[in-house]
């Protein structure tokens, strides 16, 4: 659409694989500067990218998904009686990140973690932010996932954002925004490190001659965290005595079942279910075949509801009774900390800059999408005069479900949120609909590489010594031709995230 | 090591022993059938009941017990014995079982072992198996086999030798004494029913026994070629040196038991077990000097099968979680 516009670029045309690609208008192209000239840290990869062969490309895309069933990388579908198992869609052209922007972007989310994670020290301890009235007390003692038992509760090593997965897009000028922060059981980094081990397997000397940061080191990293925060040996002081730390599973019919095997493997822990564990004497045991084995870290993959009976749902028999006495008395560490709901809430996310100036004292180094309040009356009067061109969330509500897309609204629904809104604003907010940035992608179909619509989620590992971000992330795709979105219940596949070293 | 995780071992060890031995045995009789000029009942049946499955082909595929012709089909059988999904010894099933219990382990097996296992699963559940069991019946069952101990060599070759491989090579050593009793007992049982003792006809069954068994060079080695009944009986029960022996494969698991729970260690669960397997070893072991005419065979083998499956109740029990140590 667009090609002629080259010509005045600096970086020549490439010319193979992605002759005639067709840019996305409106969109930031992540691997083009307008036309066929790709942006200047990416020249050297583009060029060697576009020297494949369609063939070649459709070849190895059937190997790597072939390898990927076999080897059973698989999510669960639910409400499929036959247990049926399903790849999470791959395209082998990567998704590149420049090294200064993955700078920025390490700065920005270290310090958004530094910010959330005091946050919610504040708000189960003294909640100075409330107040000093910087975040309204409603939007906080409201928010579903605050927990007020759990006030007055130190975490062990102090840590309560151990696992991030922060969900950013870019906007059509480039620019990262953050999009909603994932501080309770972010899931996708086995797909981070499998996608790894394909990309080097399928393109071994364009992966050499590219340069690109490790990421297999993320399950090393992560054991080490989760050391650094045992209640027992006074935290990472690397004594090399046994590792009491696991990884617990709701089991094998989770979707994200095979994750949680994974890193249970890469990390050398047990993999346990909640009915292999019990508490006595508030401390946590494992059930093991030569007696009960004391336990002092668990890295949680289990919704905080279905942690303990005694605390959380009564009606629940999931779940290690007791496990939050333990947990209150010091000792056991909970990954990641019971209670953090109450941070990456939808209502609270557009005071998270605010949290950033009120803890740290700094400007806020990554941008978010500017989001409006319902509870705020200027706020609530602005969305409601512009339902149609608005996306309309419920705060307690994840997954699409909850949500208003005005301009494909029909006046029907748009009444039905404005009296909703009108009810129960604390429960809405509203966002105007940001362009996703593009990224050019291998349709099987059609043979050929076409733009999609694509997001990040970087992980950010947070230990005693403060937090840490994976050069890499998942970056998943919408596949479907104008789709937004990146889901893999919907047409959502993922790709090789390649964060490139200095030139 | 984590209860839970000893059980899915042990069920992970069983049900891929299963799977060989039932595609072992198929396979077999497939071979019987084409010139051993039995009557064809006498050649599959047998398949049926040494799976237990007797009461379910009765009632469900054939016209009850009586269906002659329902029980010599070999066709009929076979699919009962493959695809049958509410069977509890279907290949079919046990290839589902041994593939649940080891993504439940997934974290436990190695890459490698792993990979075998889901790819067994992955093709049984394609449309490679059917087309392959369509036209080329015996390689059907020889790419279970294959498959099956592909994964089995994989888990000796790759796996760290401690509690985890201990508990699948326990539930393989259990299950594999069970297949080799019943198989010798539906077999002997078949010649005392025989109306006329015929030697050419004894002799393919015996053979069809051994190769169902993997054991017919092994026998005629130590038997210098004399095939008799007597002499596969005590074959298959006392041969120490044949690793799918009764005596071999309870020497082993007691063995195995002894590492995961050393008979000192009265402290730690297991103690009944492994006593109660001791007892076994010693007299199984007690059976090489005896006569193994008549119905004594069936007398051994009802004792082996009854005592395994206490057995394996206790270890249940004690160590895998049945019911909680704590």
């Amino acid at each position: 659409m667009t090609q002629s516009q080259s010509q005045s670029q600096s970086q020549g045309p490439v010319t193979g694989l992605f002759d005639g690609y067709p840019a996305l208008a409106g969109t930031y192209d992540e691997m083009f500067e307008g036309g066929a000239a790709p942006r200047a840290p990416f020249a050297r990869v583009a060029a060697l990218l576009a020297k494949l062969p369609p063939e070649e490309l459709a070849r190895s895309q059937a190997l790597a998904e072939t390898a990927l069933l076999h080897q059973g990388v698989t999510f669960s579908v639910y409400g499929d009686s036959r247990g049926t198992e399903k790849i999470f869609p791959f395209c082998l052209l990567p998704r590149l990140i420049a090294s200064a922007d993955h700078r920025r972007l390490e700065r920005g989310l270290q310090q958004r973690l530094r910010a959330l994670g005091m946050f919610l020290d504040d708000v189960y301890g003294e909640q100075r932010i409330l107040a000093a009235g910087v975040v309204p007390p409603e939007m906080v003692l409201g928010a579903a996932g605050y927990r007020p038992t759990l006030r007055g509760i130190k975490p062990p090593g102090g840590v309560r954002i151990h696992i991030s997965g922060v969900d950013l897009i870019r906007d059509p000028e480039g620019t990262w925004r953050v999009l909603e922060d994932n501080l309770r059981t972010p899931s996708g980094v086995s797909y981070v490190v499998e996608n790894r081990l394909i990309s080097k397997r399928l393109f071994p000397r364009l992966f050499d001659a590219a340069r690109v940061h490790r990421v297999d080191h993320y399950p090393t990293r992560l054991a080490e965290t989760l050391r650094s925060v045992s209640p027992l040996d006074g935290g990472g002081s690397g004594s090399g005595g046994e590792c009491n730390a696991v990884v617990l599973t709701p089991g094998p019919y989770n979707s994200a079942y095979f994750e949680h095997s994974f890193l249970a493997r890469t990390m050398g822990l047990e993999l346990v279910q909640a009915q292999d564990l019990f508490v006595d004497g508030d401390k946590v045991y494992c059930r093991t075949t030569r007696g009960p084995r004391r336990i002092d870290v668990i890295y949680r993959r289990t919704d905080e509801a279905f942690l303990d009976p005694e605390v959380f749902r009564p009606d629940s028999v999931l779940g290690v009774p007791g496990l939050m006495r333990a947990y209150a008395n010091g000792n056991v560490a909970l990954a990641n900390a019971p209670g953090n709901g109450v941070a990456d809430d939808k209502a609270v996310y557009p005071f998270v800059p605010d949290m950033i100036e009120f803890y740290l004292g700094e400007q806020p180094l990554l941008d978010q999408v500017p989001t409006y309040v319902c509870i705020f009356d200027d706020d609530r009067k602005y969305v409601l005069d512009h339902l149609d061109e608005m996306v309309v969330k419920a705060v307690d509500e994840a997954g699409g479900y909850g949500m208003l897309m005005g301009p494909q609204s029909t006046v029907d629904e748009r009444n039905e949120f404005r009296r909703r809104i009108i009810a129960e604003p604390r429960r809405y907010i509203a966002q105007h609909r940001v362009e996703l940035s593009s990224c050019p992608t291998w349709i099987a179909e059609r043979g050929a590489v076409e733009p999609r619509r694509v997001d990040l989620r970087p992980y950010v590992l947070t230990s005693r010594e403060g937090p840490w971000v994976l050069p890499g992330g998942l970056t998943r795709v919408a596949l479907k031709r104008g789709s937004y979105v990146v889901n893999s219940s919907q047409g959502g596949g993922s790709k090789d995230t390649w964060v490139m070293k200095d030139a | 090591m984590i209860s839970r995780v000893a059980d899915h071992c042990f069920w992970f060890g069983r049900y891929i022993e299963r799977a060989e031995a039932t595609a072992r045995m198929l396979a077999a009789s497939l071979s019987l059938s084409l010139d051993a000029e039995l009557p064809s009942a006498q050649v599959w049946r047998p398949v049926v009941v040494v799976s237990g499955e007797e009461s379910g082909f009765a009632s469900r595929i054939a016209g009850g017990d009586d269906d002659h012709a329902a029980w010599g089909d070999g066709e009929l059988v076979q699919r009962f014995m493959v695809w049958d999904e509410d069977s509890g010894v279907s290949l079919v099933r046990s290839i589902q079982g041994m593939r649940w219990n080891a993504r439940s382990i997934r974290e436990v097996l190695s890459h490698e072992a792993w990979e075998a296992v889901n790819e067994l699963h992955l093709w049984m559940r394609g449309d490679l198996a059917p087309a392959s069991y369509g036209q080329h019946r015996e390689a059907f069952y020889q790419h279970v086999r294959r498959a099956t101990q592909l994964a089995l060599g994989l888990l000796r070759s790759t796996m760290l030798h401690d509690e985890p491989l201990d508990f699948v090579w326990l539930g393989v050593l259990l299950e594999r004494v069970n297949q080799t009793a019943r198989m010798l007992d539906v077999h002997h049982h078949a010649f005392t029913q025989m109306s006329r003792r015929h030697e050419v006809v004894e002799t393919a069954l015996w053979l069809s026994l051994l190769r169902a068994l993997s054991g017919s060079e092994a026998y005629l080695k130590r038997a210098a070629g004399r095939i008799s009944s007597e002499g596969v009986a005590r074959f298959l029960v006392s041969e120490p040196a044949f690793p799918r022996s009764i005596a071999y494969c309870v020497r082993s698991a007691y063995s195995r038991l002894c590492d995961i729970r050393p008979p000192e260690s009265h402290d730690l669960p297991g103690g009944i077990a492994l006593e109660r397997l001791r007892v076994l070893d010693t007299w199984v072991g007690a059976r090489r000097t005896e006569s193994l005419a008549g119905t004594a065979v069936h007398d051994v083998v009802t004792h082996v099968v009854d005592e395994v499956h206490e057995i394996c109740e206790t270890i249940g029990r004690e160590l895998l979680g049945s019911t909680p140590p704590a």
